[in-house]
């Protein structure tokens, strides 16, 4: 089950890295955010994956290809002046990053015992505890996340509309 | 469950390698495309890493409930930035008739 939803989410992933057509990315893309979901499910957290699903591939990504509609042109635009050597620097950056981090997840002895000590799977996460944990310790910062919400939602209407 | 074992079985190693990965296409995404939108997929791939990393570790150290609710913080700032972001696109595309990164490159018109 693992693997399976590993491999959705790289490959939507790997997908949305190598397509042309920007519409096909983003329908990779929420290919990818399913996955991740799914991750989320066997990490005996339905909560997350629920609101995954719903903030990611509802929301975020319908917002996306509203915004990718409304341009005209789909296709990525011809390179203006090409930088071939940066190009490389950073497909050896992205490949360092993830061998050097892979490495050093697999050597790590703290992250080894943590797997063992946390094997044996924990309830599942209710939404109920979610909410009991959100409102005991975390009012204030529920009420700016709000806060912050509104303010984006006037930042976007203010950037977007022509002659206020 | 140790090395390659707890990569393909679901250990913490396993879920760590993935986010990682994904990051790391993130990253390339960012780097390497030129389209606007799709660097600003690739941002929300890396956010989509760090989730999956910290609910890892929640889920390994006993199912912490805190780092759910820290989830559900991060998923409202990536829904500001998404907003924010795509309006910052609309508007630079009234502009300049372009979403090319390259050639929005200066703020001057």
């Amino acid at each position: 089950m693992f693997l399976a939803f590993a491999l959705i989410t790289l490959l939507g992933a790997f997908g949305m890295l190598l397509q042309k057509n920007i519409i096909v990315a983003g329908l990779f893309m929420v290919a990818a955010f399913f996955g991740v979901a799914g991750l989320f499910v066997l990490l005996a957290n339905p909560v997350a994956a629920a609101l995954q699903l719903i903030v990611y591939s509802g929301a975020i990504m319908v917002l996306v290809l509203f915004v990718i509609m409304m341009l005209s042109s789909h296709e990525e635009e011809a390179a203006e002046v090409g930088h071939p050597i940066q190009r490389w620097l950073s497909v050896l950056l992205a490949l360092a990053l993830a061998g050097g981090g892979v490495t050093l997840v697999l050597a790590s002895k703290g992250v080894r015992q943590l797997a063992e000590r946390g094997a044996a799977m924990p309830p599942a996460v209710t939404l109920q505890g979610v909410g009991a944990a959100l409102f005991e310790g975390h009012v204030l910062g529920f009420e700016v996340a709000g806060l912050m919400l509104l303010a984006a939602m006037v930042g976007a209407v203010a950037l977007t509309k022509r002659n206020l | 469950m140790t090395g390659m074992d707890a990569i393909l079985h679901g250990g913490l190693q396993g879920y760590l390698v993935v986010a990682l990965l994904l990051f790391a296409i993130g990253l390339a995404a960012v780097l390497l495309r030129r389209t606007l939108l799709m660097q600003f997929m690739g941002v929300e791939l890396m956010l989509n890493a760090a989730n999956v990393a910290l609910l890892a570790f929640a889920r390994f150290r006993g199912g912490d409930l805190q780092a759910t609710v820290f989830y559900l913080f991060i998923i409202a700032v990536a829904a500001c930035e998404a907003a924010v972001g795509l309006a910052l696109i609309i508007g630079l595309y009234r502009h300049r008739d372009t979403t090319d990164s390259d050639r929005t490159a200066s703020l001057k018109q």
